[in-house]
């Protein structure tokens, strides 16, 4: 465990908090870091939406997004069981685990993956939602690294619902709500800077956080405005600037 | 343990908004094509609300009263539209869904002018959900209560469901106007296709945006006009354009 690097995370993800909160910027660092400094291989973060379905919200990498989607439409797999429980969900050995999860076992192992663990964000008596670890080894968790990441998924819940009142049930679904809406503008984004600059949706995605960190943008908000622009209004984001760069 | 969100929380979405789908629908039976106006008749009867109604707009313009089940509901809309002000309001410009449960107290401290007109139409809450897919903007979709009182996370739920077919049958109904090329090939009747969910839809919009030299919302509607003209999943024909063995003429059809 890098210490320097779980403190650094701390004080990141309370910063984020108090500053210009972007929730799926939010919700990225916490994967990131999840992979950093748990030794994942990758990892997501799933909300429970109100409409009554789990959505990815961030992933370490499309891969995991793929995967997701497999635990979704097969409506199996340790993120679903960790959200439907309310308890962590661990899995030390994939190849054996084709009974437990006939589609989402099968798909992991294809992908890379041989162990996965599920750590349930709860607000009180309610699941939010789910934060999802793979790896590239069999083999149990660390205990704490375990306690580590669920320290990270608790953080992360409340940064989720940061600022607002909770006393009403509609408003944690108001922000959820939030959140999932961002989230598509986020994808349209990396579509529109994907085809503009003929990038992979991983790179585009990573393009448009550091032009929003560089300019001091909140990402959503970097997405939207982008989404809506012409070419000329965003000169970090075209083919040239691009050349420029790699040079 | 939980309540609702767990309970709900895998599986049965794609039911629910079947079941959604089925009492909108069941409002269109005479008319045969479904409209927004089915969409508010289906949430006063499953909702528990007093009334409903419809505003099209895309959040930087006024907007426009599309339809309303009461006449109170048809004056909530007009007064946030004349005054620019009220929780549709709120949700056309933020884009995010805007609880007003209780009118009278404290929620409508934001609002003095509209919690006023409110109070003397007799509604005591009202709850504005904008009609949105990412960064398409389409209107908003509202309803009011009689008493005050917030919608619980059961009827929030449905409430989003039924938000994402009115934006559906708004744009569909944009389509379908005569003077718009695509009008030939606009979808009609069946469930629409719920597209705020699908990474690949919305990423294979926003490629759609650069290879077409269009805005968003008319890259989507050219995007369900291809599905709908060759027959396929949306969300199959997005896929292939992400994965980049489908690329779409800039000249549009027609």
């Amino acid at each position: 465990m890098d210490q320097d690097l779980l403190s650094d995370t701390f004080v990141e993800l309370a910063d984020t908090m108090v500053a210009d909160f972007d929730v799926i910027e939010f919700l990225h660092l916490l994967s990131d870091r999840a992979v950093r400094l748990l030794g994942a291989s990758a990892a997501g973060v799933m909300l429970a939406d109100p409409r009554g379905q789990l959505r990815l919200v961030a992933a370490s990498s499309e891969a995991v997004r793929l995967l997701e989607t497999v635990q979704l439409e097969g409506e199996e797999g340790p993120c679903l069981e960790t959200v439907r429980t309310g308890q962590p969900i661990t899995e030390p050995d994939l190849r054996h685990a084709q009974q437990r999860w006939p589609r989402f076992a099968p798909a992991a192992l294809q992908a890379g993956f041989t162990s996965v663990h599920a750590l349930p964000m709860r607000l009180r008596e309610q699941v939010l939602g789910g934060l999802n670890l793979f790896h590239d080894q069999p083999g149990p968790f660390d205990p704490a690294d375990v306690r580590i990441g669920q320290a990270l998924a608790d953080t992360a819940t409340i940064g989720l619902l940061h600022e607002r009142n909770l006393r009403r049930a509609e408003i944690v679904g108001e922000q959820l709500q939030a959140a999932l809406n961002s989230r598509v503008v986020i994808e349209q984004a990396k579509g529109k800077l994907a085809e503009r600059l003929g990038l992979d949706m991983d790179t585009a995605f990573a393009t448009l956080r550091h032009y929003a960190r560089d300019h001091n943008l909140r990402l959503s908000d970097l997405a939207q405005t982008f989404v809506d622009s012409d070419p000329a209004d965003f000169p970090g984001l075209t083919p040239q600037a691009r050349r420029r760069h790699s040079q | 343990m939980p309540p609702r969100v767990k309970g709900e929380a895998a599986g049965d979405d794609a039911s629910r908004v079947a079941r959604v789908w089925e009492l909108v629908s069941a409002q269109a039976v005479s008319r045969g094509r479904a409209s927004v106006a089915d969409v508010c008749a289906a949430a006063v009867i499953s909702l528990d609300v007093s009334g409903a109604w419809v505003t099209a707009g895309d959040g930087m313009n006024p907007g426009q009263a599309m339809c309303a089940t009461d006449v109170v509901g048809e004056g909530l809309a007009e007064v946030q539209i004349t005054l620019g002000e009220g929780p549709c309001h709120d949700a056309a410009i933020s884009g995010v869904p805007v609880m007003a449960a209780n009118l009278a107290d404290g929620d409508g401290y934001q609002w003095a002018v509209f919690a006023e007109a409110a109070a003397r139409a007799g509604a005591a809450a009202v709850f504005a959900f904008p009609l949105r897919i990412g960064a398409i903007r389409v209107g908003v979709l509202a309803f009011y209560r009689d008493k005050e009182g917030p919608l619980d996370l059961l009827q929030f739920g449905s409430a989003l469901i039924l938000a994402d077919f009115a934006t559906m049958l708004l744009l569909d109904a944009e389509a379908r106007q005569p003077d718009n090329p695509l009008s030939g090939a606009a979808p009609t009747s069946q469930s629409p296709d719920l597209a705020a969910h699908n990474a690949e839809i919305a990423q294979a919009t926003g490629m759609l945006t650069e290879q077409l030299g269009v805005g968003i919302t008319e890259a989507f509607a050219r995007l369900r006009a291809y599905a709908y003209a060759q027959d396929r999943r949306l969300s199959d024909v997005a896929h292939d354009i992400v994965t980049r063995r489908l690329r779409l003429d800039p000249d549009p059809p027609g």
